[in-house]
């Protein structure tokens, strides 16, 4: 079977078990939703917030909700050996890892459908952009996220502390990720075009390049008992 | 000979050139004009600053070589790299904030260079806190090479980001707008040198202590079969 | 120790795995024949699950080879791995999947043509075709090991390892497993056991093995093996550790 074909296959497994149950997504939703709300009464009830504020209050309810879904969609595949199953199995690692990131990167997707309504419907009255403008920055945060996650979390599945060392392990190196998100999500919501924000957008692009691959050569390594 | 010695020659090394620094620093750089006694806070900043990221990039190669050649060595080389190195940068970090708030009235900026610091203080704390998180010696060394390695990889990133943001900033910093005299430089340069020597001591100190930690571990567990 | 003279389907050569300063093995030497059915005894911390899982190409040895048909395993896994079934004491089964989603899973995995169908056969050979639509979260303990076996044969493995099957399965499950290998083995098929159970690993296997600190103590064909001096053998290792 073609590598194409495997990963494409692979996606669409977890995807069925992800959407059978639900679980991620209802808690990933519903926790960012929580975050959001959370931060609304924290900058004061009725106040309004800049552009700046509202961007870094919504990658901050993105960012956690997500990695409450990442750290599960590890820890699913190390349930009964499955991922021993897939290393004696004729598929390669990296396969492997192609497939899991695009996982995460599609239950973040769906999450976002929810969060960034919410967000808007909380904080948007002053805001001039709208949510089609943060398209792009989304998916490119979700890229970047969804690589890095998914390596890092194929190590903090491997503890005992899978849920703890998730973040505490990924956010430090997800850090300039976020801070050129929250600044081109500022820039959006303030409805500057979109090549003003190329500024940010590019090395948003270099940081999923750079991890995407690092993330496909290392994760073998990572995965691995030995 | 020398081989066996280089501990103890590194170590007798710092201990003359250490003290001969701060002499210089005190005694020998002159004052700076502007900003006084202060400024002196400088040669440690930037010598610690040397030491800790030679420390990170050691770290890095070493789980590099860890994970091509699986030897013991080399975890240890690591673990010992990423100590010190944490050690180092927590220094750099607040050296950077006391020279800062004289200076220019505030404990923090987002400097680049400090923005750096800062992120790879976590990142590499991070790895500290993976390995006290993992008792399996293959796996702890495992998973420490490919943190290790991920984190290195972030500090240009993070260098050029942070760079991005400072252009938004208002209050631009530039540290490097000190003109330096042929004596400063000089002090500079042996404070620098006198660091990396003292580095090196640790390192090599701290990579035999994992080294003498593993063999006992070893030794306890053939006991207990 | 008995070594079989021939080109043998696997060979395995001054094999060794030490953990840091832990050796596990140290220093293994084996040949098999196409369609022997090896069973392994030995005590805990023997080696055993490490010589299996380096086998199975899931952990690398320290030094020494195995060979099978001729390549060594670890430096082309890739061929290999199409013709390796494993059950371990893991069920590798996803448990929110059912019985059918989970063989068609692994029958696309390794690329078998209509994989639909090789599941129902599969459920069929097993038992289990009443529960083709059961999350596997919901199969009893019984029914988990039988489509564990199923998942092991969709890809129809010339080289058969199973670690610990017999663990938690009560008389009558245990009967079913071994009536099962008697059908694997018919059919050809390489098959490496290893278990705690003396009884049914002496019923099932053509050739005998101890497996004690790290290193094979014993090996011999079982038709040349007194039963109860074989036991009494395994019973003195056990005691010398």
């Amino acid at each position: 079977m073609s590598s194409l074909k495997q990963i494409r296959f692979l996606l669409g497994k977890d995807l069925r078990i992800e959407l059978r149950k639900k679980e991620s997504l209802v808690a990933m939703a519903f926790f960012g939703a929580l975050i959001l709300v959370l931060m609304n009464i924290a900058s004061g009830v009725g106040k309004q917030v800049d552009v700046e504020s509202g961007a870094g209050i919504l990658w901050v309810a993105i960012l956690f909700s997500s990695v409450l879904g990442m750290g599960r969609v590890f820890a699913r595949e190390k349930e009964n050996g499955c991922v021993a199953a897939l290393l004696i199995s004729p598929i390669s690692p990296g396969e492997v890892f192609i497939a899991k990131a695009l996982v995460n990167f599609s239950l973040m997707l769906l999450s976002q459908l929810i969060l960034v309504p919410v967000f808007f419907v909380l904080f948007g009255t002053n805001f001039s952009g709208g949510p089609i403008a943060l398209i792009p920055i989304l998916l490119l945060v979700n890229l970047g996220f969804s690589s890095a996650g998914t390596l890092i979390s194929s190590i903090s599945a491997g503890t005992r502390r899978n849920e703890v060392l998730l973040p505490i392990l990924l956010f430090p190196l997800i850090l300039p990720l976020t801070a050129l998100a929250v600044k081109a999500t500022a820039g959006a919501l303030a409805a500057r075009p979109l090549s003003e924000l190329s500024g940010q957008l590019e090395p948003m692009i270099a940081f999923c390049l750079i991890y995407s691959a690092a993330g496909y050569l290392l994760f073998p390594f990572s995965i691995k008992e030995d | 000979m020398i081989r066996k010695n280089c501990s103890a020659l590194l170590a007798g090394l710092a201990a003359v050139l250490l003290p001969v620094a701060l002499g210089m620093v005190f005694f020998y750089a002159p004052m700076e004009r502007t900003m006084g006694m202060v400024q002196k806070i400088f040669y440690f900043h930037l010598a610690l600053a040397a030491a800790a990221f030679l420390s990170f990039f050691v770290a890095c190669v070493s789980g590099i070589m860890y994970l091509l050649r699986r030897q013991r060595i080399w975890d240890a080389r690591l673990a010992a790299s990423v100590e010190i190195g944490v050690v180092l940068t927590t220094l750099v970090l607040i050296t950077g904030s006391l020279w800062g708030r004289p200076i220019w009235n505030t404990w923090w900026t987002w400097d680049p260079r400090l923005t750096t610091s800062l992120i790879l203080w976590f990142i590499f704390a991070s790895c500290l806190i993976l390995r006290a998180a993992v008792e399996e010696e293959g796996k702890r060394a495992t998973y420490s090479a490919v943190m290790a390695i991920v984190g290195f990889i972030d500090v240009p990133i993070v260098f050029l980001s942070a760079r991005l943001f400072r252009s938004i900033h208002p209050t631009v910093i530039r540290s490097s707008g000190v003109a330096l005299e042929p004596a400063m430089l000089i002090t500079l340069l042996v404070s620098i040198v006198a660091m990396l020597i003292f580095w090196a001591a640790v390192f090599r100190l701290r990579c035999s202590q994992y080294t003498q930690e593993s063999a006992v571990r070893d030794l306890q567990q053939q006991l207990q079969r | 120790m008995t070594e079989s003279s021939g080109s043998a389907f696997l060979s395995i050569s001054g094999l060794k795995k030490s953990y840091g300063g832990l050796e596990a093995l140290r220093g293994v030497d084996l040949a098999l024949q196409q369609g022997e059915f090896l069973c392994l005894f030995g005590p805990n911390g023997a080696g055993k699950s490490t010589l299996l899982k380096i086998i199975a190409t899931l952990l690398r040895p320290s030094t020494g080879q195995v060979k099978v048909l001729d390549f060594d395993l670890h430096e082309q896994p890739e061929k290999y791995r199409a013709q390796l079934g494993m059950v371990s004491h893991q069920s590798f089964l996803y448990q929110d999947l059912t019985a059918l989603e989970n063989l068609e899973f692994y029958a696309t995995l390794y690329g078998v043509e209509q994989p639909h169908k090789r599941a129902l056969e599969l459920l069929e050979q097993v038992n289990l075709t009443a529960r083709a639509d059961t999350l596997a979260a919901n199969l009893s303990r019984g029914m988990q090991q039988r489509l564990t076996i199923a998942r092991a044969l969709v890809n129809d493995p010339s080289l058969l390892l199973l670690d610990e099957p017999y663990t938690g399965l009560d008389e009558h499950a245990a009967s079913v497993l071994r009536d099962q290998l008697q059908i694997l083995h018919s059919r050809k098929r390489t098959i490496i056991m290893v278990t705690h159970n003396l009884r049914r690993g002496m019923e099932s296997a053509t050739r005998l093995g101890i497996l004690a600190k790290g290193k094979l103590v014993y090996l011999q064909e079982k038709s040349k093996v007194d039963p109860t001096s074989f036991e009494e053998l395994y019973f003195r290792q056990l005691e010398a550790l």
